[in-house]
Order: C-alpha cells, then sequence, then structure tokens
C-alpha cells in the first residue's frame, strides 16, 4: 500500500528508526477522523457510525510505532478529550472544510486546544478534509475563517521552540493530501 | 412449515424441526448446529398455571409428566416417555378418564407452571452499589433516579445501599438517627469473605432480613434513604488534573456479594451497580490512576499486552461464581464517555443472570428510561422478572444436550454420568443443569443438541423426539413457579431425508444460534478466524441444500427458507459483534452481551437491523437495508435495536424547515412526519435497554447510523449519475451484499 512504503521511505530517511508516537485525532463529529484512521490501519475506506468511546489502536509504518487515540467529536464526548492530553506526541485536528457553517465552532475548539497549557509545546496538524465535495472554499479562505495564516511552514523548518502548527487539505475518501501532512509532522515527533 | 406458532405457544424455536435418526446422518446434514432458542418466562396468556406441584418421574430420570406420556385404562399408571419407566399414579389423580384428564396431560398444554409448596419468601431485595467518584452534575442525576426508583419498589421490598471510591462504605438503614456507616479499605489485598464481613459488622445474630439492619423494607427506610441520596458526598479525595479518581469498584462488588450472601442466601436479589468511570483502585482495577497510562485496547488485548485484563477479569468471575452460588444476579449501569472496564466485569454479569446496560451518562435517556424500566408498574410494559431459578434440560433416548450459551452459570453432574449429556461440548456444557440468578422474560438461552442414534439402530415409531425444559424461580411476588415445557419434533425418514429435513430448517433461529456461536467463539479466538469459520459453514450449507448443476454459479437456487440466511450471515460479518474497529472492548463485551440473551426476533433485528419506509405513496413499508432504500422524498426508521433512528430525505428536511408542516394545507405532510415518531414511540417503550434515539436529515453526520449499517450496493466508485429518488452513495470500499451472494455461488457449486 502506498502509504506503508512512502513511510517506510522516509522515515528510514530520516533516520527515525524503532520510535513511538502517540497521535491524538480531535475535530468535531463528522470531521472523519475515524474514516481516516482506518484508512490509515487497513488501506481500506469504510463507512463508521459516530465514535462514542475513545478507541486505540496501533499502526505500524516502517520501523515506527504510532499508537492512536480516536476520540468521538459530538458536544458531549468534548468533555473527555482533556483526559488523553497526558501522554500525546502530537494532535492531528480535522475539520470538515465542506461544512463552512461549522468553521466557527471547529475554530473555538481548536484555539481551546491551542491554548491549553499541556498541549503548548506539542505539534498540530490541522487537516481541511473532504475537498472532493464540490464548492468547498480555497486554502486561503479556509484558513482565514479557521484563523490559521500564520503557520510554521510546510517545509522542514527549524522552529526554535515555537510550536509546529501547519494545515494540510486532503481528502480521506479519494485518498489524497494527508500522507503529506503525516510526512510533515513526522519530522516535528522526537 | 410455521415455525412461529410454536414459540408462540412455547417460547423455543429449533434450527431443525426434523431430526436426522442416527449420528451419522447428523454430521453429514446438519450443517448449522442441531439447537434451539428457549424464553424461560415467555409470555402468553394461554400457559396454564396449577395451583399444585409437578408429578416426577420415579426412574432418575428427573422429567415431568407431559403430555406425551403413554396412558392407558384402567389410568393407573403413566410411561415416561424419557426414561420408558412406568410410574403410579398417586391418590390425587384418580379419576382420569378418556374424557378428564388434569392439566399436564392435556395434548394442548406443552407449557405449564407449578405452584411449588415452599414456604413464603421475601420479594426481590434491591442492593445499590454507588460510585461517588461523579461529577456533580452527574451525582445529581443519579440520585434523583435512584430516589425516584424508592416510590416504585413495592414497600416490602428489601433495599440496601453501598458506596464506593477510594474506600467502600456500606450503610446501616436501620440505624435511623443519623445516616450510619461502616468503611472499608479500597485497595485491600484480597476480596472480602462473607464469613470475615460478618467479623467486622459484628452481632452476627443480626445478619439476616428479619433483623433489618443493612437490608430494609422501602416502607420502613424511604426516609432515612432518601436523606442520605440527598446528602451524599462526591467521594473526599482530592485528584490533581493527570490523574484519574481511585474508584474501588472491585471491592464494592466484593462487599456487596458478600453482604448479601451473609443476610439473604437463596433468596431473590440483585445488586445493581452504577459505575461512571474506570476501576483505578485495589482489586479488579483496570488502568492505573496516572492518565499518562491509557486504558487497555482491543490491540493491547488480543497482543496480550494489557497489563491488569486477566487478574482483572479472574477477580469479577470470582464475585460472579459467589454471587450464583447464593443465587444473586449483579447488574451494572455503566454510564460514562469512556470505558469503565466492563470487558474485564462482563463474566460476572453473564454467570449470575444479571442486566447491562451502557450509556453516556446518568442524566441520558439510556440510562434513566433503562433504570425506571426496571421497576414499572405499568401493566402493559410491566417486565415479568424472575429471581434465584435453574434450568435442567431433559431429552429423550437418542439425542443429548451438547451444551448452552447464554446468561447462565452451569451446575457440574453430580456423581454418574448424567444420561442427557453429550461429551461433544458446546458453549457452556458438561452439564444438563445451569443455575440464573435473575431472569425476565426476554431472557432467552440457546441449547445445541447431538443425535446420538447409531447409523444401524432403527428408531421405533412410537419413540418421539422430545426435549423437556423445566424452570424453577422465585417470581416478583416471591412465590417460587416452576415452568415446565415440553416439545416433540419427527424424526425424518432415513430414505428421502434430504427434502424432509431441509422443509424443517428455520433460517432465522439458525442465523442466530450461529451468532451466538460466533460471539461464544469470540471470547477466546482471533475475530478474523471467527469470520472464516461463519463463510466455511455457510458455504458447505447452502452447497448441500441448493440446486445447482457443477461449477455453473448461475444455475444457483435456494429455496425460500434457505434464500436469506446468506443475508443475515452478510450483515453478521459486518456488526459491532465481529468488527471491533471503532468499538471499545467495553462496547463490544456490551452488545455481545446483549446478543447473547435476546430471543429469535429481537437477535435477528441486531444482526439485520431493520427498515421501514414512509411516503406520500402509501402506507409505511418495510424496505431493504440498502442505500438503494435510501430517497430524498421519504423518511426511514431504522431499528439496529441498540439505536433507533428516524431519516429525513433532503427534501423532506427542506420543507420541514421550512415549516410546511405548521400550515393547514400541507396536513398530509404533517401527518407523514408523525407516523415514524409514533413507530419509534412504541419501539422506546418496549425496548430494553432504552436504545439510543436520533432523529437526522440525509448527508448530517448522523445520518452515519444509517450509512454505516446498510449494505453498501452504491459507492463512489459506481460512478454512475445518481438519481437522488433511488438511493445515496455511500463512501467506502467495502463488498456489498451482491458481491458477497457472487462468492457464495462461486464457492457453492465447487465441489
Amino acid at each position: 500500500m502506498f502509504l506503508i512504503d512512502w513511510f517506510w521511505g522516509v522515515l528510514s530517511f530520516l533516520g527515525l528508526y524503532n520510535k513511538n508516537a502517540t497521535l491524538l485525532f480531535l475535530g468535531l463529529d463528522n470531521a472523519g477522523k475515524t474514516t481516516l484512521l482506518g484508512v490509515l490501519k487497513d488501506g481500506r475506506l469504510s463507512a463508521y457510525r459516530p465514535t462514542f468511546h475513545p478507541t486505540s489502536e496501533e499502526l505500524s509504518m516502517g520501523n515506527i510505532k504510532f499508537r492512536t487515540f480516536d476520540l468521538g467529536g459530538h458536544e458531549s464526548a468534548r468533555k473527555i478529550w482533556k483526559d488523553y492530553y497526558a501522554s500525546v506526541d502530537a494532535i492531528v485536528y480535522l475539520v470538515d472544510s465542506s461544512n463552512s457553517d461549522r468553521f466557527e465552532e471547529s475554530k473555538r475548539e481548536l484555539d481551546a486546544l491551542l491554548s491549553s497549557d499541556e498541549l503548548s509545546n506539542v505539534p498540530f496538524l490541522i487537516l481541511g478534509n473532504k475537498v472532493d465535495i464540490p464548492g468547498t472554499p480555497s486554502e486561503e479562505k479556509f484558513r482565514a475563517a479557521l484563523g490559521l495564516q500564520q503557520t510554521t511552514g510546510k517545509g522542514k523548518v527549524p522552529l526554535n521552540g515555537v510550536r509546529p502548527i501547519e494545515v494540510f487539505m486532503c481528502s480521506v475518501v479519494k485518498k489524497f493530501g494527508y500522507a503529506e501532512g503525516f510526512r510533515w509532522i513526522s519530522q516535528y515527533i522526537n | 412449515m410455521n415455525f412461529d406458532q410454536g414459540e408462540e405457544r412455547d417460547g423455543v424455536r429449533f434450527s431443525w424441526n426434523v431430526w436426522p435418526t442416527s449420528r451419522v446422518e447428523a454430521t453429514r446434514k446438519l450443517l448449522v448446529p442441531l439447537g434451539c432458542m428457549y424464553t424461560p418466562l415467555h409470555q402468553n396468556p394461554e400457559i396454564v398455571q396449577v395451583p399444585y406441584p409437578p408429578l416426577h418421574c420415579k426412574g432418575g430420570c428427573s422429567a415431568i409428566l407431559n403430555p406425551f406420556c403413554t396412558i392407558a385404562p384402567p389410568y393407573r399408571t403413566w410411561v415416561c416417555p424419557f426414561c420408558l419407566q412406568h410410574n403410579q399414579f398417586p391418590p390425587q389423580y384418580a379419576g382420569i378418564s378418556e374424557q378428564s384428564r388434569p392439566a399436564e396431560l392435556l395434548p394442548n398444554v406443552t407449557t405449564i407452571e407449578y405452584a411449588l409448596p415452599t414456604k413464603e419468601s421475601a420479594l426481590p431485595v434491591y442492593l445499590f452499589v454507588v460510585d461517588t467518584c461523579l461529577a456533580d452534575d452527574e451525582l445529581a442525576s443519579l440520585m434523583d433516579s435512584l430516589t425516584m426508583s424508592l416510590s416504585l419498589i413495592p414497600e416490602n421490598s428489601y433495599v440496601g445501599l453501598v458506596t464506593f471510591g477510594s474506600m467502600v462504605q456500606v450503610y446501616e438503614l436501620g440505624f435511623t438517627a443519623c445516616p450510619k456507616s461502616y468503611v472499608f479499605r479500597g485497595n485491600a489485598p484480597q476480596a472480602l469473605k462473607a464469613a470475615t464481613l460478618i467479623e467486622k459488622l459484628g452481632a452476627p445474630e443480626t445478619m439476616n432480613l428479619q433483623a433489618k439492619r443493612f437490608l430494609v423494607p422501602v416502607g420502613e427506610c424511604e426516609f432515612s434513604l432518601t436523606s442520605i441520596f440527598e446528602e451524599i458526598q462526591k467521594d473526599p479525595m482530592r485528584v490533581s488534573g493527570d490523574k484519574r479518581p481511585p474508584r474501588s469498584t472491585g471491592m464494592a462488588f466484593s462487599v456487596a456479594t458478600s453482604l448479601l450472601q451473609a443476610i439473604a442466601p437463596n433468596t431473590g436479589a440483585r445488586i445493581m451497580a452504577f459505575i461512571g468511570g474506570a476501576a483505578t483502585h485495589g482489586l479488579g482495577m483496570v488502568v492505573g490512576e496516572e492518565l499518562k497510562e491509557p486504558i487497555r485496547s482491543h490491540h493491547d488485548i488480543s497482543r496480550g499486552k494489557s497489563k491488569y485484563t486477566n487478574q482483572a477479569y479472574k477477580f469479577y468471575k470470582s464475585i460472579g461464581e459467589q454471587a450464583i452460588s447464593s443465587g444473586h444476579a449483579i447488574d451494572i449501569f455503566s454510564c460514562s464517555l469512556d470505558q469503565v472496564g466492563l470487558y474485564e466485569m462482563r463474566e460476572m454479569v453473564k454467570l449470575t443472570g444479571g442486566f447491562m446496560v451502557l450509556a453516556d451518562g446518568f442524566s441520558h435517556p439510556m440510562f434513566q428510561q433503562s433504570f425506571q424500566k426496571i421497576f414499572s408498574r405499568d401493566p402493559d410494559h410491566h417486565f415479568k422478572m424472575g429471581y434465584n431459578a435453574d434450568i435442567q434440560v431433559c431429552t429423550s433416548r437418542y439425542l443429548k444436550v451438547c451444551g448452552g450459551i447464554g446468561h447462565m452459570s452451569p451446575i457440574p453432574v453430580q456423581s454418574q454420568p448424567s444420561t442427557y449429556v453429550s461429551e461433544n461440548e458446546i458453549g457452556l456444557g458438561g452439564t444438563s443443569h445451569w443455575k440464573i440468578g435473575g431472569l425476565d422474560q426476554n431472557s432467552t438461552f440457546a441449547f445445541y443438541f447431538e443425535i446420538t442414534n447409531q447409523h444401524t439402530n432403527p428408531i421405533p415409531q412410537d419413540q418421539p423426539g422430545l426435549i423437556q425444559f423445566i424452570t424453577s424461580y422465585q417470581n416478583n411476588l416471591g412465590k417460587r413457579i416452576m415452568r415446565v415445557t415440553t416439545v416433540k419434533r419427527e424424526w425424518s425418514d432415513p430414505q428421502a431425508s434430504i427434502p424432509l429435513l431441509a422443509n424443517g430448517f428455520d433460517q432465522e433461529t439458525s442465523a442466530v444460534l450461529m451468532a451466538r456461536l460466533a460471539v461464544f467463539k469470540a471470547e477466546t479466538d482471533e475475530l478474523p478466524d471467527i469470520t472464516k469459520w461463519l463463510d466455511k459453514m455457510l458455504i458447505r450449507l447452502v452447497s448441500k441444500y441448493s440446486e445447482h448443476r457443477k461449477d455453473d454459479p448461475s444455475s444457483f437456487n435456494l429455496a425460500p427458507n434457505f434464500s436469506i440466511y446468506p443475508h443475515f450471515m452478510f450483515h453478521l460479518r459486518r456488526s459491532p459483534f465481529l468488527q471491533a474497529f471503532n468499538n471499545s472492548p467495553d462496547e463490544s463485551s456490551f452488545y455481545r452481551f446483549m446478543l447473547n440473551r435476546e430471543n429469535v426476533s429481537n437477535s435477528l433485528v441486531m444482526i439485520q437491523p431493520t427498515l421501514e419506509k414512509y411516503s406520500f405513496d402509501g402506507p409505511p413499508t418495510p424496505v431493504v437495508l440498502s442505500a438503494t432504500s435510501i430517497s430524498f422524498d421519504t423518511i426511514l426508521l431504522l431499528d439496529t435495536f441498540f439505536c433507533v433512528l428516524i431519516f429525513h430525505g433532503e427534501k423532506i428536511a427542506k420543507w420541514r424547515k421550512a415549516g410546511y408542516d405548521k400550515e393547514p394545507n400541507y396536513a398530509n405532510f404533517k401527518d407523514l412526519l408523525l407516523a415514524p415518531k409514533m413507530d419509534a414511540s412504541h419501539i422506546l417503550k418496549d425496548r430494553f435497554p432504552y436504545p439510543r434515539y436520533i432523529e437526522c436529515d440525509q448527508h448530517s453526520g448522523e445520518a452515519r447510523f444509517l450509512l454505516a449499517t446498510i449494505d453498501p450496493n452504491i459507492t463512489h466508485n459506481n460512478n454512475v449519475p445518481q438519481d437522488p429518488s433511488k438511493g445515496e452513495v455511500v463512501f467506502t470500499e467495502d463488498v456489498n451484499l451482491h458481491e458477497f451472494l457472487n462468492h457464495l455461488k462461486k464457492y457453492a457449486v465447487q465441489s
């Protein structure tokens, strides 16, 4: 499967053998967290009901082991997001970029995460999902709506203590865009 | 053949209703095990109740007089059809004639209830076990529900209270001057035995129901208990932000079980535990207090990397065994957004026949309505329950019991090998006698049988295939009842057996018996292996019972009473019972628990949910569970047993948002919106536990409940322009039913 091959290549190039990293998948309900995780795990797209209990999976890509936590995104489930901050290496925050009605709500939750003390040094990968749906706003408009005009850059940027944060537009259904995001964030996993 | 009729009368359905006459025949032809689903408290107004005890066969076969016994003039003896023993009728049976027979000998009275002459026992006892490590609003909601329940419990029913956090407290409700409780360490190194508990609570002579010390009739303690509920405090232990609260859930169960064992052994009682978070303290802990340490996942469990699981599982199982030895049931109300440890606790609930409820919180209707339902006094929706029960299965010659699957606990066979018990174990086997702490009108047990007759031995015409179920239980009023169901099935003629056997195949019951076996296997086997096993069994079955030309899939044809069995298997493979992804171990345990307890029709709803369509074109109609059933101008009602969902097509949603239903000209639209709601409310009223209820629109996030359930026969990969009145695109690469059936045909026609 292409993503695994890709990871194998990139991560071994970066010398990240035998590392463990914990990723937290967050975002509003129906952003596509579980679907993305399903694609990463099995390489196969499937339809899932909304997530209730947090679930955890282990993804082995090359010699890196990712432990992922997929948390429910509906309003009441967000109460327990904070229980999972303790051991996290990076946050993958998904936004349904086709649903501009909920950008404000999504921004509010993201801002709360970004200003949380426990997560102050944790890298954030923001995925603007569902760009395959017609009428989805451009990356610029999407960034503006979420207050993410200023990010740390998509390349390999030395940050000197600044928290890495970057936006990648993607479509989990069409299987593009997120791989670049994971490649970017894996640079910042110690 | 009409299989519902037998179910209506006796609460029993078999996978095969005509039986092969030898073990060899059975092995070759019964490619779904011979078994049945039996509901001991099945309700039917025609079930006869008699005020006297039953007549047992003296032959040591433990069977009971029934309509299939041979009696002949002068009616002084009866022949037991199970062991062929001749028995004398006792004097009170004098006067039997061709015209006059006692109820239990009437041909249509295959199910009968006897009142047993035991001394009047107490009404069921309720011992509440309450988690106090809850957020304030959750604790308040729980206390409201508990207070409300006091008004629904009959006033001479005994109740008790145990609370737990970092410690476990037992309230002495009989002491009314002020709330008084005994405190136990939450992290004690050993479980608390009943004898030790009696020692610690002092005054052993008061450890009985008459003393009314820890268990007190509601009528006498309602006031003090209500004030305890009002004043109950959150656990005093301070918890920092990076820790879970210390919950001694395991110790709480140990204390509660020993308390009931000490005070009310062998009388109907249930421990009702209300749990709002993970067990983190002392025995039975499932995760440590540090949030940095995550609770185990399916992945951890299957790799053997789950630190606490084995030990906790064994601990809770031993508590379950202790409780059932006194005839008590243990219920768990798991009310939390995250896992509490149901995965480790499941065996404790299963062994004792308790309830398991999984809800988002104590203020959620899934908890509140489920809890209320247990105490409901509404005669139409009243829950018929039995306590401190046992069930025994007797089989006629040539037939043996392999085992059972359901919420019961096997009673080991005493002394000599029982004539009914097969060496070939399926489920909880090695016995024909099980104990059940609690049951209700839905509790259904799967039993599996084996034909033991030799090929060369013809079965005499006058020896029918018989199975008798003998269930003894304490009813809601504390009376001991014995229900006896005796059912007969025909032996097939070995010459012409394939069509005869095939006609007796009940595909619905067969699907459920296979599903129970699959879920039983899931306790020990990896899920992909179970799916492979189901596939293999399915291919063998349809290959044997279909008409087809060898190697020609297009010639494949299944008789109507086999034709939807493959559909059930398709949906079963996709169901949360056999798919762990996107489910926590606690959720999987809960779903499997429910499949393990319901009757055939409820289990089928779980395996293949029902879909009903509402449109302007006519009355509501059931539609197939597939993407093609979705339309922009109709409403759908989905029932998955666990979730009831109303789905408004895009156009319906648009009209509703525009407020057309409020305009007098569009009264029919208003009616259309109302109809599925009415039907949903009927489902909600009868369903236990109370399901998740959702109203949603097409293309909304909640519509995923529907899209994840249906057969995805239209996907984004079909690349056909979509007519919005004829289906909805599902974004998936899953195999659809059509492809599944094509593969099945291909394999089935191969030799």
